[in-house]
């Protein structure tokens, strides 16, 4: 039993991971950089949902996509603002400058909220007990939200142009100029769509922890092992990875210290490097 | 004056030049072909008109615009749409996506151009939904020329569209070329298959060393001594 217990955790902080990795992937694929301010955007997001849920009071279905919405729009005017800037350069520079601008959104959290942790909602909330397993209703709503958010992002690739078009520039960005795509608009829906979803990922992280200004950046790691795992720019990959980092985590605290859990998709992501860097799910058709 | 015009085109890919004074025409309707040893520019040539290579010196008409060093996405937008000779599908997109992707500038109902491709390579309506990367080379070839398709348009660069395909597959893709240059297109194509590809050129150029060694129709090409001991095999 005390393990299904931690494969429930293991789930609930995979989803976390997982939806997280899926957008960083999805960025990568189109950008071509890896962008290290994504888990700072996890946290910017997390901080909008405090802002609209906790200090304004409305309620968490409202200010969840709000939360989403104003991450995406600050993630498009980062893009306007810096990396837009420095479409010509190279990943190299590119990466440098996201760090950069992972610096300048955690100290801005920072300035506007202070270095303390913080909660959305003070109280205990009383899990549920199933057949001896404690399950919280708040992680029924991150599994359920990080479920609804792949099947939206999924139709969204699928069935949408400008998705498609994501598809297409993540697969060959040449072909797509030659034939006449306008690449800065799916640049821009791809750091809109991105945002949004660190955003999301952002509030469940909240909801299952506490705020805290590096909460996001302390998650990167794991959240590169889950794209890494399932071949960086491949979106779906990062599924798989995220729940079996999120898993691997959790399970880890039976044999180490909980405080080394970052260690374990720092292994696992080393490993994979080692042996199979294009990713464990490349060749696989999506 | 004719539909698309390059003359005395000089440029490369930043270093030196490759083009030293590549000049070209196709007319409303032409079939015409750029052969060629390898290394002679020919791919070159193809960009420089598409704006994929700079243009150092000389100019490109089409339909009475100057396009050189013009984005490909206002270039599409005139009517004329470029096939290159590698990666030309996307791989991880189905059949129909890609020829979608063709037509993603427009905002009209595409339904009439999906329609007439299919029409062109009924092999590609029968996998519509299949990944192009799993698709034969000659299939991939249909579903590169089909998405050039997509934007109706006046004149296709074809970067040899018959590369490494069986006889048999050489013969249709060119059936179909001729079946699409019937609906009135323009075709300038580079061709390894030259004495194929000029028997039915209204006309043909023979590039060397990044300049024209001889313009014709195909079948004084073909019945050129000099070009026929030279670029042709004998
Ligand atoms: N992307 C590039 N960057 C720099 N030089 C290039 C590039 N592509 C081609 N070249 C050079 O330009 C010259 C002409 O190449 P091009 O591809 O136009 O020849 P081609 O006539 O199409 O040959 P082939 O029959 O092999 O396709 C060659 O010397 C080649 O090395
Ligand atoms: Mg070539």
């Amino acid at each position: 039993m005390e393990y299904v217990q931690t494969l429930i955790y293991g789930i609930v902080l995979g989803s976390i991971i997982a939806v997280a990795g899926m957008a960083l992937s999805l960025s990568y694929g189109i950008l071509r950089f890896a962008n290290f301010a994504h888990g700072d955007l996890l946290t910017a997001g997390a901080y909008f949902g405090f802002v609209f849920f906790t200090l304004l009071g409305w309620p968490m279905y409202v200010a969840f996509p709000l939360a989403m919405a104003v991450t995406a729009c600050l993630t498009l005017g980062i893009d306007r603002v810096l990396f837009q800037r420095l479409r010509q350069s190279t990943p190299v520079i590119l990466l440098i400058s996201s760090f950069g601008v992972a610096l300048i959104v955690r100290a801005g959290v920072q300035l506007a909220f202070g270095p303390d942790t913080q909660v959305y909602a003070r109280g205990i909330e009383f899990p549920m007990q199933v057949g001896g397993l404690r399950i919280k209703p708040t992680h029924l709503y991150i599994v359920g939200g990080a479920i609804a958010i792949v099947i939206g992002l999924h139709l969204f690739l699928r069935r949408t142009k400008v998705g498609k078009a994501m598809r297409a520039m993540s697969d060959n960005a040449d072909l797509a100029r030659i034939s006449g795509i306008d690449t800065e608009r799916v640049i821009a829906w791809t750091w809109l769509i991105g945002g949004a979803v660190a955003g999301a990922s952002g509030v469940f992280l909240a909801m299952d922890t506490q705020l805290h200004p590096v909460m996001g950046f302390r998650l990167l790691l794991a959240i590169f092992a889950a794209a890494i795992f399932g071949g960086i720019g491949k979106p779906y990959g990062a599924i798989l990875g995220g729940l079996i980092i999120g898993i691997a985590e959790e399970f880890s605290t039976f044999v180490i210290s909980p405080a080394y859990k970052p260690a374990v998709a720092f292994a696992i992501m080393v490993l994979v490097l080692i042996f199979r860097p294009q990713g464990l799910l490349s060749g696989v058709k999506t | 004056m004719p539909l698309l015009e390059a003359t005395a085109l000089v440029g490369g890919y930043g270093g030196a030049d490759i083009l030293h004074g590549v000049s070209l025409t196709v007319d409303a309707g032409e079939i015409v072909v750029i052969i060629g040893p390898n290394g002679a520019g020919k791919s070159t040539a193809l960009k420089a008109v598409f704006g994929l290579v700079r243009v150092r010196q000389g100019h490109v008409r089409f339909d009475g615009n100057e396009i050189a060093n013009q984005r490909p996405d206002r270039i599409v937008r005139l009517g004329l749409c470029y096939v290159p000779q590698e990666k030309n599908v996307f791989a991880g997109l189905s059949v129909h996506e890609n020829l979608e992707m063709g037509a993603f500038i427009r905002t009209d109902d595409i339904g009439s151009e999906l329609a007439r491709v299919y029409e062109i390579f009924p092999a590609l309506n029968e996998r519509r939904g299949t990944r192009a990367g799993d698709l034969s080379g000659g299939q991939r070839q249909m579903v590169a020329i089909g998405r050039a398709l997509m934007l109706k348009p006046k004149v296709l660069l074809l970067d040899e569209p018959t590369a490494g395909l069986s006889p048999r597959m050489i013969e249709l893709i060119f059936d179909r070329i001729k079946e699409i240059n019937r609906l009135g297109i323009g075709v300038l194509m580079v061709e390894q298959n030259a004495k194929f590809a000029l028997s039915f050129a209204h006309r043909g150029y023979v590039l060397a060393m990044g300049q024209n060694r001889f313009e014709d129709t195909g079948p004084n090409l073909l019945a050129n001594r000099e070009v026929a001991e030279m670029f042709l095999g004998g």
